[in-house]
């Protein structure tokens, strides 16, 4: 994901709530400090299929905030 | 080597502290630069000391440790290994199970960061284990030898203070496990009727080595009444039964730690490591129908696609797909016992023979020595 940054891409990772700092400090020491984090709900293991949707419900309209954003 | 005088002066290099040992531990804690315990503190002194049983130039990196892709130079590892209580002849051991964690296919990554509890076991095998009284008798995983405990935690140190495996941060263990502290262990070659491990990986004898696995701690394996290799290695496949080791869901190499008393009663039975190891492969076996329904269908029949996409309840699952994958270890003293030791499953076992710079297996630790 860090290399895509590199490229231009917009790039993001969906990290759940307890993973967020170790995804800060691995953008971080990677080169790329301003990856944006998008922030779903934790657990992701063990989830019903409607839970899954949940999660990406979660996500979607902060992958198109970050598109909107960059387009801008 | 190099000037260590030299070397401290760039920055961040080194820095001042009153000249008290209750003063510098509580710096070192404040910076979370520990396990928790005291640490020795680390004077350029002890240091160099360390770095005079080290062959390479003391800022050239050895490894980038994940998950912060650290440096490992001598001088960073010296440090660690002085704060771990580490004898300077031990450095060597050091440095090599260092650079044999970092080689890619261990995926330090991965066993650092996870939430799976591994950490990295060490194995060392060679005329360096017995050369540096490296415990591989009774009690060879737990307290009471110096080489064992600190060189296993010099490596727990670098792992932080290098690799940044600082809890929440780069070590996201559910719950981590007391082997984090130090894990390592020699091999009793003298004990074992097979090839050590070192050999069996591809090393001439006479070279000393260090193999990592990124390894739950030992489970033990009690048998006092099979007296037949058949009814010791029943006894193995049965404690390697189980539904949670991730093993089972990756294509993994668990260690089997046989206690010499065992091995002793395997062998005897015509078995060479590598019979030994297809016995136990195809009898650690457990019928589908004992998974959860949800491993079953999210998992099992997922993962092993073509074995399992249609296979009935009573269709056996392997804990390990290959014999070949099952590593074999004679360590332990006296007593009818041996240990499963599962492992973090993505990570391969790696073994590294303790060399000197120009490529020469080193005979003793004391050919590290700077002339």
């Amino acid at each position: 994901m860090c290399e895509l940054r590199k490229r231009g891409l917009v790039t993001a990772v969906i990290v759940s709530e307890p993973f967020l700092k170790l995804g800060k400090t691995q953008a971080r020491v990677l080169g790329v400090p301003d990856l944006p984090l998008l922030l779903i709900p934790h657990p992701l293991g063990g989830l019903s299929l409607e839970q899954v949707e949940g999660r990406a419900a979660h996500a979607i309209p902060q992958v198109l905030e970050l598109i909107r954003g960059l387009s801008k | 080597m190099t000037n260590l005088a030299d070397l401290l002066e760039a920055p961040g290099a080194s820095l001042e502290c009153d000249d008290d040992f209750d003063a510098v531990n509580a710096l070192m804690r404040d910076r979370g630069w520990s396990d928790g315990l005291p640490i020795v503190p680390p004077t350029a002194r002890r240091v160099e000391n360390m770095l005079a049983w080290c062959d390479r130039p003391w800022n050239e990196p050895v490894a980038k440790v994940a998950p912060r892709w650290g440096e490992a130079t001598p001088l960073r590892l010296a440090a660690n290994a002085v704060m771990a209580g580490c004898r300077p002849e031990y450095f060597p051991v050091l440095v090599a199970a260092i650079e044999a964690m970092c080689e890619e296919p261990f995926n330090l990554y991965g066993v650092q960061a996870t939430t799976h509890l591994c950490a990295p076991l060490v194995i060392v095998n060679g005329p360096v284990a017995q050369e540096l009284a490296i415990n591989s008798g009774h009690n060879a995983f737990g307290p009471g030898w110096q080489a064992n405990a600190t060189i296993g935690r010099a490596i727990r140190l670098a792992l932080v203070n290098i690799g940044g495996a600082i809890p929440t941060l780069g070590d996201m263990s559910t719950f981590g496990a007391p082997s984090k502290y130090s894990y390592l262990a020699a091999e009793n070659e003298a004990a074992s009727p097979w090839e050590p491990l070192h050999v069996e990986r591809g090393l001439p004898k006479e070279a000393s080595a260090v193999t990592v696995i990124g390894a739950e701690c030992p489970h033990n394996v009690n048998d006092h009444e099979s007296i037949t290799a058949e009814g010791i290695l029943t006894t193995i496949a049965g404690t390697m039964l189980s539904t949670g080791a991730n093993d089972v869901y990756y294509e993994s190499q668990p260690l089997v730690v046989m206690g010499p008393e065992h091995a002793k009663t395997v062998a005897g039975g015509g078995y060479s490591k590598a019979a030994a190891k297809r016995f136990l492969q195809e009898h650690a076996h457990l019928p589908l129908g004992r998974f959860s329904n949800e491993n079953i269908e999210r998992r099992v029949r997922v993962t092993w696609k073509e074995k399992y996409a249609a296979a009935g309840m009573d269709a056996p699952v392997y804990m390990v797909q290959r014999p070949e994958d099952i590593l074999i270890a004679v360590i332990g003293g006296a007593g009818k016992h041996s240990a499963v030791i599962w492992t973090f499953g993505a990570t391969r076992a790696v073994t590294r023979a303790l060399k000197l710079r120009d490529g020469r297996y080193a005979r003793s630790v004391a050919d590290f020595r700077i002339k």
